[in-house]
């Protein structure tokens, strides 16, 4: 886009802006934003559970609730209330034949409410968050199914999917390995991924900086080996790539460039790399199990990300269990990120997103779980609490200006699953 | 040029090391051909003990399992089925169970009833023996008491060649 | 320094199984209980992946197989 254009967008852009954000509107903006919507086609994640050979169900249904932002974070004029989102989560699985299962997994969100648009400098010098206007509401639908196929030693997998909501479609799929070694105390397994995304933007024509209709494609692979240690000691690592290519940015955000308004624009190209390590160990006197979790990632965004998480899996009288837990999330700052602009960017690239932004974010979660039978099914119940709060001084580094948008949410869920 | 050769079979060394390594030793205690090691054990239901060797002169079908195990306990009552298609002057079904807490095994049982003995092995000296490499693991023992053959794992077509098996054992009469 | 690396890297699996048959297929016990499975609750994985997805930079790193009960 020329120069010229690109003024004149920003113009046209900065009047209707100003009008926009003291107005309340009804829009119907997708709420979690079209760069990280459709997790890829990873045979990783689902592949990690055991073998299934009874017929199953699951559901979960989640309510997950934005902290409203504080005043002194927040535009005059602008929304405070954040997001909520009710999600209903389904699962079937079933063995087939002799050597094959089949799992389905069907996720229903229904999100409403504000999301950060873009920063601008506060009364007082430090960076202030303009919100979107309030009461958006969108529906997000998510479907995947994965086969297995299992031979003596070694097991194949292969999964495909669908995203879809009112501005966005993704097609992902799938497919995994896994080989056992050494009396099946060595695994190794590895799998490789696709996703094919669409992203159209609502009420273009209302926001001309908005992008009408945008492509992304998402490469990923990982290789992971475990290894059991002892009886009751095992442990595990995995190394997981990702390649993204495409429209990248996030629609509905923009930055404010020498005070004027301009859209997110990230890089069309993302080298990412995560390096998660699981620890598992049960002390079979006090009937408990420790869960610990590590995870290191890094993107040629120059983003990188530490992630330490440990859980204690505590039964009580056979039927029960109490399950605590405790994360430490720390991340630096992508190298174009920046609250607001005061001059132009040689690169062009721009992003007020607080997940660009360098923070830390510290969560702890309270899961109980019963185990009964009836009508010669086995069933379990769980309720679960989590509470999540992140900040610019949660940060390994030292963090000057945290992005005012930096999110704090309470998380609760209660699932039911049975087996036949 | 004596370079490239020397590093090329330095190369197939280690790939043939490597894939030895990778395939594991094949150290089957008991495999086929073979007399099954003899075991004498206590029974899980505590009544009079078990052993291998009372059942010489009849097929024995000699199954190892465990409560946590998922696949065991879908064979157990296939073998059930099985067990009451041959007569039992004929035919035999062992199982050795090897929880650390037999009260599981008890507690399984209990619920899914069997007609074959199980001895129990907590400290798994049965199962080290024979050297089992997975479980659940079979042993299809003739008459003389040598192994014809070995199962590994179990899944829900197995029972029906097993049946072929058996019935084929159980047919020949040994000099 | 990158053939190390790499030669390092594909050494492990090798590393891993020659050394440690430390537990045997009968032994599997406690790897076999649901507490001690990589994801005790897919449900839960799934949905935990997907909002720090979301909110946060980082990958799901997603996970391997392997411990649990090795049964066939």
């Amino acid at each position: 886009m020329s120069n010229c254009a690109r003024r004149h967008r920003r113009k046209a852009r900065s009047r209707a802006a100003r009008r926009r954000a003291q107005r309340r509107r009804r829009d119907t903006l997708a709420a979690l934003t079209a760069g990280a919507l459709a997790v890829p086609g990873l045979a990783g994640p689902a592949a990690a559970e055991g073998l299934i050979d009874r017929v199953g169900a699951d559901y979960n249904f989640s309510r997950y609730s934005e902290g409203k932002i504080s005043s002194s974070k927040v535009a005059v004029g602008s929304e405070r209330g954040r997001y909520d989102i009710d999600m209903h989560q389904v699962r079937f699985a079933t063995p087939i034949a002799d050597r094959f299962d089949l799992g389905l997994d069907i996720v229903h969100e229904s999100m409403s409410g504000a999301t950060p648009w873009y920063v601008i400098p506060g009364d007082d010098g430090k960076p202030v968050q303009v919100m979107t206007g309030a009461t958006i509401e969108d529906k997000r639908t998510d479907a995947l199914l994965e086969g297995r196929y299992y031979m003596d030693r070694a097991q194949a997998s292969l999964n495909g999917g669908v995203s879809f909501e009112k501005d966005y479609f993704a097609v992902n799929g799938g497919l995994g390995g896994q080989l056992e070694l050494n009396e099946n105390n060595t695994t190794l397994s590895s799998g490789l991924g696709v996703s094919i995304d669409s992203i159209d933007p609502v009420d273009t024509d209302e926001y001309p900086l908005r992008p009408d209709h945008e492509k992304k494609q998402t490469y990923s692979a990982f290789a992971g080996i475990s290894q059991v240690l002892r009886r009751n000691i095992a442990v595990q690592s995995t190394l997981t790539y990702q390649l993204g290519r495409g429209f990248l940015s996030d629609p509905y955000k923009q930055a404010l460039v020498e005070g004027e308004p301009f859209a997110d624009s990230r890089p069309d190209l993302r080298h990412q790399i995560a390096w998660l390590s699981r620890y598992r160990h049960h002390f079979s006197s006090v009937s408990a199990s420790f869960h610990a979790n590590y995870q290191f990632y890094w993107d040629d965004w120059s983003i990188t990300a530490h992630s330490f998480e440990v859980a204690w899996y505590q039964s009580l009288f056979e039927a029960f269990r109490l399950i605590p837990s405790v994360r430490y999330y720390s991340q630096g700052k992508a190298d174009f990120y920046a609250p607001y602009y005061e001059q132009p960017r040689a690169d062009g690239l721009y992003s007020s997103d607080y997940r660009l932004s360098p923070y830390g974010a510290i969560s702890w979660r309270i899961r109980a779980e019963t185990r009964f039978r009836t009508w010669r099914l086995d069933w379990l119940a769980s309720f679960s609490w989590e509470r999540y709060l992140s900040s610019g001084s949660y940060a390994m580094q030292k963090v000057s200006a945290a992005n005012p948008g930096l999110v704090n949410y309470d998380l609760f869920s209660v699932g039911l699953t049975t087996r036949f | 040029m004596m370079g490239r050769r020397f590093r090329s079979r330095r190369g197939a060394a280690a790939l043939a090391l490597a894939t030895g390594l990778l395939l594991g030793t094949q150290a089957s205690a008991a495999g086929v051909g073979q007399k099954a090691p003899e075991f004498t054990a206590p029974a899980l239901d505590g009544a009079k003990s078990v052993s291998l060797g009372a059942h010489r002169g009849k097929v024995v079908y000699l199954d190892f399992w465990a409560s946590w195990c998922p696949p065991c306990l879908t064979s157990l009552p296939q073998l059930e089925e099985l067990r009451k298609q041959f007569p039992s002057d004929q035919f035999q079904i062992l199982a050795v169970n090897v929880d650390q807490d037999p009260e599981k095994a008890r507690k399984f049982l209990e619920r899914t009833k069997v007609g074959y003995p199980s001895a129990t092995d907590p400290k798994g000296r049965i199962p080290e023996t024979f050297g089992i490499e997975t479980m659940p693991t079979s042993f299809l023992i003739d008459r003389r008491g040598v192994i014809r053959y070995v199962h590994h794992g179990f899944r829900k077509g197995d029972v029906a060649p097993l049946r072929e098996r058996i019935q084929k054992l159980v047919a020949t009469r040994d000099k | 320094m990158l053939r190390l690396a790499v030669s390092l890297l594909l050494a492990l699996p090798l590393l891993a199984a020659s050394g440690c048959a430390a537990v045997k297929p009968w032994e599997r016990d406690v790897l076999a209980r649901p507490d001690m499975a990589w994801e005790p609750d897919t449900l839960e994985a799934k949905r935990n992946s997907h909002i720090r997805y979301s909110k946060e930079a980082s990958l799901p790193g997603g996970g391997a197989g392997g411990g649990g009960c090795g049964c066939n």
